[in-house]
Formats: C-alpha cells, structure tokens, sequence
C-alpha cells in the first residue's frame, strides 16, 4: 500500500525568497536576461566575415528565424525594424519556459501569472501605441472598431465586438495562453514525479516494479515540454507580430 | 489486486491511496462544517516582487539588445552577407567574361580554321599544277629518250645485222666453195642472204 499526498498548489508554484523579494521566478528571469545577453556579447564580438560558429551561429539562426519565420510572415518587409522588440520577446519567454525542465530550476517562470501578464500589458501598450502613431488616435480605433467592408447596420453588433476582443480580450488571451501551458505542464510533471517516487518507495513490494510507468510518462512528458517552451514562446511572439502588423497596416 | 482510492480534502489536497483487497483505508475526510483551511493567496494572481523582477529582467534585457547587441549582430550579418553577394557577382563576372574570351577564342579558331583551309586548299591547287607540270617534263623526257633509244637501238640491229649477214655471206660463201669445189659468185651469195634474211625477218 502506498500514500501518495499531492502538496497544496502554493507549495509546487510560490517559492521561498532566497534574498528579500527574490525568490526562483525572479533568479529565472534574471539569468534568462543574463544568459540572452551573454549569447548575443559572445556573438557581437565574434568576426562576422567568417563562417558563424556558435554563440554568433546561435545569435544569427535567431534572428533569422524572427525575421523570415514571423516578420516576413506577418508584417512583411516593413516590419523588419521590430526584429530586436520580437527577438527579445521570444528569447525572454523561450528562457523563462526551458528552467521547467532543468533540473533545480524545474520550474518555468511563465508558469506564474506576473511574467504572462507583464509582458502582455506591455504588448497590449505597444501594439495600441504603435497603431495610434501610425494611423491617429481616430483612424485607429475607427480601423479597429469599424471594420470597412461591414454592413452600417452591422456595426451595432460588429463593433462591440471589435472592442471586447482587440480591446479587451487579446492581452488577456495572450497572457493566460503562456501562463495556463506552461503551469498545465509543471503541475503534470509534478504529479508523474510524485507518483513514480511513491511507487518506487511504496511499502508493498508488488507495487515497485509499476513505478516505471510513470517514469516513463515523465521522461515523455520532459521531452514533449521542450516543444512547448519553443512553441508557447513562438505563438506568444507571432501574435504580437499580428497585433502590430494589423494595428500599422490595417488594410492588411 | 491494487485499487487506487482517491480523495479530495479541504478543496484542493488530493490524498491518493493504493491499497490492496486485504483493505482499503479510509482516507481523512474534511469533517462537514468545519471552517475552510486557509489556503494562502490566489495561486493565479501575480506577485508584485515576480512582476517587478520579470518585467524590470525584460526590459533591461530589451535596452541592451535593442540598443547595442542586435545592431552589431545584425551589422556583422549584413557585412557578410554583402560580402558573400559582392563575392558572387565577381564570380557571376569572371564566368561572364570566360564565357566572352571562350566564345572570342571559338571565333578565332572558326577564322584561323578557315584561313587554314583556304592555305591548304591553294596549297593543294599549287601542289596539283606543279605536279602536273612535272609529269608532263618527265613524260617529255621519257619520250626523247625513248626516241633516242629506239633510233640507238635501230642503228645497233641495223650494224649487227650487217654484220651478221656479212658473217653469214662468208659462211655460205666458204660452205658453197667446198661442196662445190670452185669459188661461188660472191655476189649472188651476198644477194641469196640478204634475200634469206629479209624473209625470216618477214615472218
């Protein structure tokens, strides 16, 4: 027979201070700063007229990928002068995800409401920010909240609509996306360990050997949320990419 | 066999239980009425110091990069990459410019090709009338030694038949004169050999 007792949900996600007001979330995303820095240092001081190796390689290959992958994707030529806004984003969240599958850390700084909705706020300011500079204050909420190409009369349906969900909705939606995979991700791997430990440790000596199927499950599940660091970290940058793309150039 | 007894208590403490059929224990239930357990705060709602160290890393972070490190990168990137494209339009240049002394080249050899032709061709021209010429000097030359052969040869048969007949006179002459026994005619012996002669050189 074994007991497995799953600790309360504040005891797998609020850490202990480890200097007054710094606790794991705050030393993850400190050193995702530390380490996006040092990667792009190494990389700046490399010779660029060589093949890049590397850090330099590492740097390049990211920038591309923003570039080609979600730029030229979403907001075309135009867009390019968001590369270092986007690939900061996505190196920022990406470096937040991965600690939750490093051992120590296990412990993904997105899998806490302040980084998602920070940083959501904060989009949610530049893409509004971005749309009134480009457009004005009236002709972006006039592309926002009347869409051209609508019925008149729709638009006692259309643009309440408009309001709650470009308005309202997409910070929200963007924040509880990241934060709701990656906390899913921490608590399943929580539960497959805990339960694999008392497997392994339960009194009846019948029950040890059944302790690898959850193993098992956790190394899967380890494996799988390396994707989904990546890919959180993808779809949180791309739709900012949309955001601004749609808030620039409305007719697109 | 095993049989897992789940159980919820206090809201969110999940007991989980395994037991095997000799007895399932009970797990402790949250006695009804009791006042809720304190739970500690909303596990969703953001800590300022999380906010505050999170956001203050990012935008630290996004200074940095913005300002110096993605330029530099971007700027080295664009260096090579201009040099790589500089690159392949001198080679795209030097290939055209091959290209260009391959075809001046194959233009000059169709040209050297066809002046060779034509020096062969007079070359061959020459060659046929100097042949030509120098048959018809050999053919001549052949021909006057052939004519001065032939009159050598005519006088030579001519003396040696002379000769023979004169031989064969003197013979016949001699042979008569003994059978006979008195000296023939020398002229009518001369007369029957060059009559005899004439008449096998006839046949």
């Amino acid at each position: 027979m074994i007991a497995l007792e799953f600790p309360p949900i504040n005891a797998i996600l609020r850490w202990q201070d480890v200097a007054p007001s710094f606790n794991k979330i705050a030393i993850v995303a400190v050193l995702a700063t530390i380490i996006g820095c040092t990667i792009f240092t190494l990389a700046a001081r490399a010779d660029a007229r060589r093949a890049p190796r590397g850090a330099r390689n590492l740097a390049e290959t990211s920038v591309e990928f923003i570039e080609n992958g979600v730029i030229m994707q979403t907001m075309g030529r135009d867009g390019l002068g968001w590369t270092p806004f986007l690939l900061t984003l996505f190196l920022f969240i990406y470096l937040c995800n991965v600690p939750g599958i490093i051992p120590f850390f296990q412990m993904p700084a997105t899998a806490r409401m302040a980084i998602p909705a920070a940083l959501a706020l904060m989009v949610w300011v530049v893409y509004n920010g971005a749309g009134i500079k480009h457009q004005g204050f009236g002709g972006y909420f006039k592309s926002v909240l009347f869409p051209p190409g609508v019925p008149k009369a729709l638009y006692v349906l259309v643009t309440p609509i408009e309001f709650i969900s470009a308005i309202i909705v997409r910070p929200f939606s963007l924040a509880v996306r990241l934060f709701a995979n990656m906390l899913a991700g921490h608590i399943l791997l929580v539960t497959f360990a805990l339960l694999s430990e008392s497997l392994f440790q339960a009194k009846d000596k019948i029950l040890i050997p059944f302790g690898v199927l959850p193993m098992f499950m956790l190394i899967f599940l380890t494996g799988f949320e390396v994707l989904v660091a990546f890919l959180q970290a993808y779809i949180f940058t791309i739709l900012t990419a949309v955001y601004i793309g749609g808030a620039v150039h409305p007719e697109h | 066999m095993a049989t897992a007894v789940v159980t919820l208590s206090g809201g969110s403490v999940v007991s989980v239980r395994l037991a095997s059929e000799k007895g399932v224990a009970a797990a402790p239930r949250a006695e009804e009425g009791a006042e809720p357990k304190d739970m500690g705060p909303n596990p969703i709602s953001p800590e300022i110091k999380e906010l505050a160290w999170g956001f203050g890393s990012f935008l630290v972070f996004l200074v940095v990069m913005r300002l110096f490190l993605v330029p530099k990168v971007r700027k080295g990137m664009a260096e090579r990459y201009d040099g790589i494209r500089a690159d392949l339009e001198g080679a795209d240049a030097s290939k055209a410019e091959a290209r260009a002394d391959v075809a001046k080249y194959e233009a000059a050899l169709v040209e050297v090709r066809a002046e060779a032709a034509k020096r062969v061709d007079a070359a061959r021209v020459t060659l046929d009338r100097e042949r030509g010429e120098a048959i018809a000097t050999a053919n001549q030359r052949i021909a006057a030694k052939k004519a001065e052969a032939e009159a050598t040869a005519a006088t030579e048969r001519a003396a040696a038949r002379d000769q023979i007949s004169a031989a064969v006179t003197t013979v016949t002459a001699t042979a008569t004169s003994i059978a006979v026994g008195k000296q023939a005619d020398n002229s009518v012996v001369t007369q029957a050999v060059a009559q005899a002669m004439q008449s096998t050189g006839a046949r």
